[in-house]
């Protein structure tokens, strides 16, 4: 990387790790929210946008990781730290045990099932009494957003940080490969079936990290929130519109996409979600790789490059 | 036999689904944002013109067919060639589109077509049974079998499955991709918006009904097989019994994860339908 691409990250994260000490409360409120989406989104980058494995399930490790920290909080009386852990235990057995068949199938038949995943745990959830079945738990508050928001920001750096080594490690390669052509990557001797996993297990990891700073920060869980069908799309539309498979895409895409539904849902309510979904269908025709790639391209940018990406996908 | 009759409905649904995804191997995430668009279409046709929602099934049909039809053309064809992800978002975004248009003109409020003959029931052996569900279930199974001897015999039809086989091959034929894109789009559209009015008939439409139609259309697709609109009336009435089943023996909360139990199974033990061919 650049020295001078170097410099302007850390001024960024400095520039955001101060926020809670010049930003209003609501600020600092809305940028927990942005950040962790911007984790999730970043999670999704690891199986979706590197592994090619479009994962529409990944809301429920951000559910295991909330119950994990609530279970551990509320039934068992044990520190936050604890908790985590035990988020992060529950989401990588899963992982596991679902990955490992599921994993098998390719494109949408991964998607569906991963969909249909997440809404079979909302509902087992919400029959089991340790969980609170449907009335959900209610955490011991802790009023202190600065900390969350230290913790979230924490929670970013180091999943960004990760993907980053991903991106410079055998085991990164390994998953790009399987994307592009998951055969020739297995012929030339990625061991897919594990490669696969882990990478749904890590991004599991930082998706229950991300749930469970969200179950105690809102100190209130019940199977609908916590197991959120829409948050899967959320993240998933964050990290493409931001650029999926790049480093920096994804949040950039969740913290610009945050603060244009914020602004809107402040502004203008009733046309809010129409806008959103409008925003959603020009990305895709206009600018299919992403706003990192726009971005990427800096100056030389011009109306030739949105009409060059509808000429190379239409019929 | 709530199961059954609820099942034809779903086959109905989940019928333009499959057509789309077959053939244009685009999963469609709007079409439960057009069947409540056909919905609140016969509902309107009913309430202010006072047309049966049965007999203003055909008008029904051709406005979704031409606003179908028009998408395609004007919008998912630019996109088809991309990876199948952009698609996806594409028919994502088209659904929070339709759904937020139908919250602003119509309310969020719950409707249902409400016809005079609504109460009625009639005795099927020793089951009583409405009226209008058994109407419902009907038309139904004619639109489904229809829809089979169609894409068997017509030329239109053969043109479709030939697409679905070999685009290139059916190119060389004279079949003109666009058009036949779009003809097919605005085919599952307009099914989606019978099967609207059908769901209008005998249930409640509201804006946000589209994502769980879309994700039942999405199980019966992958339980019946892309490859024959009979499949899809197999999975149809499959869901429907083990849904209802599970309601009355296990319990209501249960109903949701019992079918996309099986849906995760199928998908794991035959990853192209319990009827479909391999390929």
């Amino acid at each position: 990387m650049k020295p001078r691409n170097m410099g302007l990250i850390l001024a960024a994260l400095v520039l955001l790790a101060g926020l809670p000490w010049y930003g209003s409360d609501l600020l600092i409120q809305f940028g927990i929210n942005a950040l962790l989406l911007a984790v999730l989104a970043q999670g999704w980058n690891i199986i979706g946008g590197y592994t090619g494995y479009a994962s529409f399930g990944n809301s429920v490790f951000y559910g295991l990781g909330s119950y994990g920290v609530a279970i551990a909080m509320v039934q068992w009386h044990l520190p936050f730290g604890i908790g985590m852990g035990f988020g992060v235990v529950l989401a990588v057995v899963f992982a596991v045990l679902i990955g490992v068949p599921v994993l098998r199938l390719k494109g949408h038949y991964f998607a569906i099932a991963t969909l249909a995943l997440a809404a079979v745990m909302t509902a087992i959830v919400s029959n089991v009494g340790l969980a609170g079945q449907n009335i959900g738990l209610v955490l011991p508050p802790l009023n202190d957003d600065r900390l969350f928001y230290e913790l979230s920001l924490g929670l970013l750096t180091i999943t960004t940080l990760t993907i980053w080594a991903l991106t410079h490690s055998r085991f990164g390669f390994g998953l790009i490969a399987i994307r592009e052509n998951e055969e020739g990557a297995a012929v030339m001797g990625v061991n897919t079936t594990l490669y696969k996993v882990t990478a749904f297990a890590l991004s599991g990891i930082f998706s229950a990290l991300a749930g469970g700073i969200h179950a105690y920060w809102i100190t209130f869980l019940d199977p609908d929130s916590a197991f959120d069908l829409t948050l899967n799309v959320k993240m998933i539309i964050m990290a493409v519109f931001g650029g999926p498979g790049t480093v920096f895409g994804p949040i950039v895409g969740a913290l610009s996409l945050s603060a244009v539904s914020e602004f809107l849902s402040s502004e203008v309510t009733s046309i809010a979600g129409l806008f959103f979904g409008v925003v959603i269908v020009a990305a895709v025709v206009l600018m299919p790789r992403g706003l990192a790639d726009l971005l990427r391209r800096g100056r030389k940018m011009g109306w030739g490059y949105f009409a060059e990406n509808i000429r190379r996908h239409r019929l | 036999m709530n199961g059954i009759l609820q099942g034809g409905l779903y086959a109905v649904m989940a019928l333009g689904m499959a057509l789309v995804w077959g053939v244009l191997n685009i999963v469609n995430l709007a079409h439960g944002a057009f069947i409540m668009l056909g919905g609140y279409l016969s509902w309107c046709l009913f309430t202010y013109l006072h047309i049966d929602p049965f007999l203003g099934l055909p008008l029904t049909f051709i406005i979704m067919f031409m606003l179908g039809y028009a998408l395609q053309r004007g919008l998912i064809n630019l996109v088809i060639r991309a990876p199948m992800f952009n698609t996806l978002l594409l028919t994502f975004g088209l659904q929070v589109v339709l759904t937020y248009l139908a919250q602003l003109v119509f309310s969020a409020d719950f409707r249902t077509i409400n016809p005079p003959y609504a109460g009625n029931s009639v005795a099927v052996g020793s089951v009583v049974v409405p009226e209008v569900r058994l109407a419902v279930f009907c038309v139904a199974i004619i639109l489904t079998v229809g829809m089979w001897q169609f894409l068997l015999h017509t030329r239109l039809g053969r043109a479709i499955r030939a697409t679905a086989q070999n685009l290139t091959a059916a190119r060389l034929y004279g079949v003109e991709p666009r058009h036949l894109y779009a003809m097919t789009y605005g085919l599952g559209i307009a099914l989606a918006g019978a099967a609207g009015t059908l769901h209008g008939i005998v249930s409640q439409i509201h804006p946000y009904v589209g994502a769980s139609l879309t994700a039942k259309s999405f199980a019966i697709s992958i339980i019946g097989g892309l490859d024959n609109p009979l499949g899809v009336l197999v999975g149809g009435l499959f869901l429907g019994i083990v849904e209802s089943l599970t309601t009355v023996y296990i319990g209501q909360t249960y109903a949701d994860v019992a079918s996309f139990g099986i849906l995760v199974l199928v998908l794991i033990v035959r990853p192209r339908g319990l009827l479909g061919r391999a390929k």
